[in-house]
């Protein structure tokens, strides 16, 4: 991987707010580019140079030239809104007159449901899982993802390879490892990190579900046999990763403690400026009315 | 662990090199053939495995492709040939992770002595005749052990093909390289594939100290060289039987 950064010594540690939106994102984003195909070739990463649309070298037979759609990428932990923004960003960006193409973890036909197998039972190792995960990743990317991006469709990515990366990291497997694994993905175009504290994180998800996952407790590392400290514990271990991936990897970093009308508009206004739509004026359809809150 | 499976970074060269007896992190020993389909390597194997079994050996026989864990999604996969070169690739990691850390990483911790028919470097020399970035496949495998002997068994592209395509009724469609659209006849697609998984062998002998094994001297012959060779090596006596 080719990174200025060194690795060590860049983690920083978690601050106690996430950033508010408007305005205190990392970058500013792209300039308009007059459609979706300009974004990525102008865009820079951390160390300053022109980068490419893939991390390291392409996957075998991808030529980069033909990728005419874009792809962007909307992080966060469980309970960050995640789903909902991405489920109202489909609906605005079909109103909109662009064709759009999801993705997310262990959605895979190859592995999906494989993986979920394996979360199932507790006889799964941390590099087996992390490879797995890969697959998944790898099978998405290329036989859905990379034909929507020849095709001209927008791919909205449910999580992407740096919640993958930073779920090993914590786990001990090295970060350099999985860049190097990662390294055939493709440059997400546009890359949003919807932080939220792991206080809030655990609310919205012990409300949705009535319990706290196994997995997003991280229950396989032994943090602690209380679980609201085991996920308070892992969900800040993986916001430090974050913290760093956000550097190295130029996020977005919007509040995702705000109301989801406000992250939204906050989505929409970067997305916008990014494919040169104009107007940004949206207001969800009877059918997603109650995500809007 | 953290000594098996270092913070490595994607250097061609990291790993595996060679690991002194001295600093191994472990009291077992790793014991690996390689080479291509029909030469010679997984009889010669068996006959190793009998020999010390017999002994009484302290032992563990491991195969590539064979973790249960993983092995639903290789089968589908391969069935409806949905695998690309990355994810054929990544899915055969996932298979060798399992059976890295639930097996052999255990049992040399453990102070066996265990044997691999096939490890991470079928995957260099056959993923990388896919198309694969033998610096991608480098770090892939980073995390396996070194093991403490490889015999590589090298036969002539014709006799070895010719061992597996006169015993077997039909190759299979990733077997014979099919995916690679070098030839539409199985057999020929077969043969060009061997030669090119056959080269990216010959070019780890040096890199990865392999054991050069001439796979088309006498099958009793052979083993006897092998059980000399090992017992050079490889500290027998620390995995006989304990003696009352």
């Amino acid at each position: 991987m080719k990174s200025a950064r060194s690795q060590s010594g860049s983690i920083v540690p978690p601050n106690g707010r996430p950033a508010k939106p408007n305005g205190k994102v990392s970058r500013g984003a792209d300039r308009e580019t007059g459609g979706a195909t300009g974004g990525a070739a102008k865009k820079k990463n951390g160390s300053g140079a022109v980068a490419s649309r893939f991390y390291g070298n392409p996957l075998p037979g991808v030529k980069p030239e033909e990728l005419s759609g874009s792809l962007i990428v909307v992080e966060g932990t469980d309970g960050s809104g995640r789903s909902t923004q991405i489920s109202l960003l489909t609906e605005w960006l079909e109103s909109e007159g662009f064709a759009v193409q999801t993705m997310g973890l262990r959605r895979s036909f190859l592995v999906g449901e494989d993986i979920d197998g394996l979360l199932a039972e507790n006889a799964v190792t941390r590099m087996t899982l992390a490879l797995m995960y890969s697959t998944d990743f790898f099978d998405q990317l290329e036989r859905r993802i990379l034909p929507a991006l020849r095709s001209g469709l927008i791919v909205l990515a449910d999580r992407y390879i740096f919640t993958l990366i930073a779920r090993a990291a914590v786990r001990g497997i090295g970060r350099d490892y999985l860049h190097g694994i990662y390294e055939m993905a493709l440059r997400p175009d546009l890359t949003f990190w919807l932080n939220v504290r792991p206080e809030v994180a655990f609310d919205r998800e012990f409300k949705k579900a009535q319990t706290i996952s196994y997995w997003e407790s991280g229950r396989d590392m032994s943090l602690s046999n209380d679980l609201f400290q085991s996920f308070i514990r892992y969900q800040s271990m993986i916001k430090r990763e974050f913290e760093y991936l956000s550097k190295r990897h130029s996020f977005l970093e919007l509040d995702g403690e705000a109301s989801v009308s406000e992250v939204n508009r906050e989505l929409r206004k970067r997305i916008a400026s990014h494919l040169g739509i104009r107007g940004t004026q949206y207001k969800p359809s009877h059918a997603l009315q109650h995500l809007w809150r | 662990m953290a000594s098996v499976i270092p913070d490595v970074g994607v250097d061609e060269h990291s790993t595996p090199a060679r690991v002194p007896e001295a600093k191994r992190p472990y009291p077992g020993a790793l014991v690996v053939v390689e080479g291509i389909d029909g030469s010679g390597k997984s009889t010669q194997l068996y006959l190793l495995k009998r020999w010390l079994e017999i002994g009484g050996y302290r032992i563990h026989f491991t195969e590539w492709n064979s973790s249960p864990l993983v092995k639903s999604a290789t089968r589908r996969g391969k069935q409806r040939r949905l695998l690309t070169p990355t994810t054929f690739s990544l899915l055969h990691a996932a298979d060798f992770a399992d059976r890295c850390e639930r097996q052999i990483l255990p049992l040399l911790h453990g102070g066996y002595l265990v044997l691999a028919d096939r490890y991470v470097y079928t995957a260099f020399a056959r993923d990388a005749a896919r198309g694969c970035a033998p610096r991608w496949l480098r770090n892939l495998y980073s995390f396996a052990p070194v093991p403490d002997i490889t015999f590589y068994f090298r036969a002539p592209l014709d006799v070895a093909v010719n061992r597996i395509v006169a015993g077997r009724p039909k190759l299979k469609y990733y077997e014979a390289g099919m995916d690679l659209g070098i030839s539409l006849d199985r057999a020929e697609s077969f043969r060009i594939f061997q030669e090119r998984i056959l080269n990216n062998y010959d070019q780890m002998v040096e890199t990865d100290h392999f054991v050069l094994m001439d796979g088309t001297v006498r099958v009793n012959k052979l083993q006897k060289l092998m059980r000399g060779l090992l017992g050079e090596r490889i500290d027998l006596p620390h995995f006989a039987p304990k003696k009352k």
